[in-house]
């Protein structure tokens, strides 16, 4: 049987930013995770499980293609796997819970990793705005000091909903095509 | 929609340049150990600092100008709320802070005695080595000065080794590079990089891409399709 060829794109983003959710909403496969009971006490907090490799979704793009979705562990004591799983990677999604200012930072410490290792575009998407105390997209870009010339769009979202996680990763694609197209 | 959040993960110089940014009008409400109190933020400038007792009294008073009568303050005083519960307070990292925008009127003549950029310099002067390495997390970055950073730099008191650092970002020093040259404590530098990029002085320079997808456009477009249809 022939092989399919595979094209990624990389999930990223802090610890609990929805990156899991994400990939599940829209891949055609149940998403392979590698999760492990949390450890750290203040994680514990947040959620019982937690990547600690990588997670993925996939969607058949044609008899030949299929796209990948790789999720990254959002520690940063995992950050080995970012530079792992950013090879080769069409584009980056970097997730952001907009309820949650203290993993801003963390956030842009992230774009920063990608921008420097993997020239490609990328996108924010400001999760959870389906929650009352989310920030919203424009703040959630100043805050994380993403300026007009840097080219990274902020899409809010839920992670949940099929039609939202859909247009952040359309929003991704259309700007790998403006880059391809443009001379 | 409230922005809110705890002043130890996200201390004042981050949230005064939210704020500054998008030269939002509203009120800060801080919820300190000791107190409550309301600052007023009109476009993106600290004007005014009020203690309250309870919340629900900021948003009863809608009109500024009708609040400073009813608290007798003369317009020409009110930075004197901000010396006495704003300055003092800036290095307590414990407190809860959520911000409201839009629902108070202020006249158009509401003086502005301390600049927000000068406000965010004092804040990045008192931050932790935690807190810097927050924005200054990588010793390869590499910072540029934006195009109207001399009208900002002009409101601010800079410190000699503030100077000092800000003359040796010119768009190809990277971090290390200027924490070498500046021949002064790692923490200063760091300070005053995290409060040039707070109040907007400089920005991270863009590194130009050269990586072309490896993809070709016949089948990205089949990519697009599919995702619309799922």
């Amino acid at each position: 049987m022939k092989e399919l060829k595979k094209i990624k794109i990389v999930i990223a983003g802090p610890f609990a930013a929805g990156k899991t959710q994400f990939i599940n909403t829209v891949s055609e496969i149940k998403t392979v995770t590698t999760e492990r009971k949390t450890s750290a006490a203040v994680e514990k907090n947040v959620k019982d499980y937690t990547t600690v490799a990588m997670d993925f979704g996939k969607i058949r793009i044609d008899d030949e293609h299929e796209l990948y979705l790789f999720g990254t562990p959002g520690q940063s004591r995992f950050d080995f796997m970012w530079e792992i799983l950013g090879e080769g990677a069409l584009g980056i999604i970097v997730l952001v819970d907009s309820t949650d200012p203290k993993t801003f930072h963390e956030a842009r410490r992230i774009i920063n990793f990608f921008q420097s290792r993997f020239p490609v575009p990328i996108v924010v998407g400001a999760n959870k705005q389906d929650l009352p105390n989310a920030w919203p997209p424009e703040d959630v870009k100043f805050a994380l000091d993403i300026t007009d010339e840097e080219g990274i769009p902020v899409i809010p979202l839920s992670a949940k909903n099929k039609e939202e996680v859909k247009k952040t990763l359309l929003t991704l694609l259309e700007i790998i095509r403006y880059s391809l197209e443009s001379p | 929609m409230a922005l809110t959040g705890d002043l130890t993960t996200f201390n004042f110089a981050d949230i005064l340049q939210v704020l500054a940014k998008d030269r939002k009008n509203g009120v800060l409400l801080v919820e300190w150990k000791d107190m409550i109190v309301a600052y007023y933020i009109k476009e993106g400038e600290l004007v005014f600092a009020r203690p309250v007792d309870k919340v629900f009294r900021v948003y009863t008073d809608r009109n500024f100008e009708q609040l400073l009568a009813k608290l007798r303050i003369k317009k020409e005083d009110i930075h004197k709320t901000i010396d006495r519960f704003f300055l003092p307070r800036l290095g307590q990292k414990e407190g809860i802070f959520s911000f409201t925008p839009g629902f108070i009127k202020f006249d158009s003549d509401v003086p502005v005695f301390y600049p927000v950029e000068d406000l965010i310099m004092r804040a990045s002067r008192l931050l932790t080595p935690e807190e810097v390495d927050r924005k200054i997390s990588d010793e390869l970055l590499v910072f540029e000065k934006m195009p109207d950073a001399d009208v900002k730099v002009s409101k601010i008191k800079l410190t000699e080794e503030e100077k000092k650092v800000l003359s040796l970002v010119d768009g190809s020093k990277t971090v290390a590079d200027i924490r070498k040259e500046a021949d002064m404590d790692r923490l200063t530098v760091d300070r005053s990089l995290y409060g040039f990029l707070a109040a907007g002085i400089i920005r991270r320079k863009r590194k130009e891409r050269v990586q072309k997808p490896s993809i070709t456009l016949d089948l990205l477009s089949k990519i697009i399709e599919k995702i619309k249809q799922l």
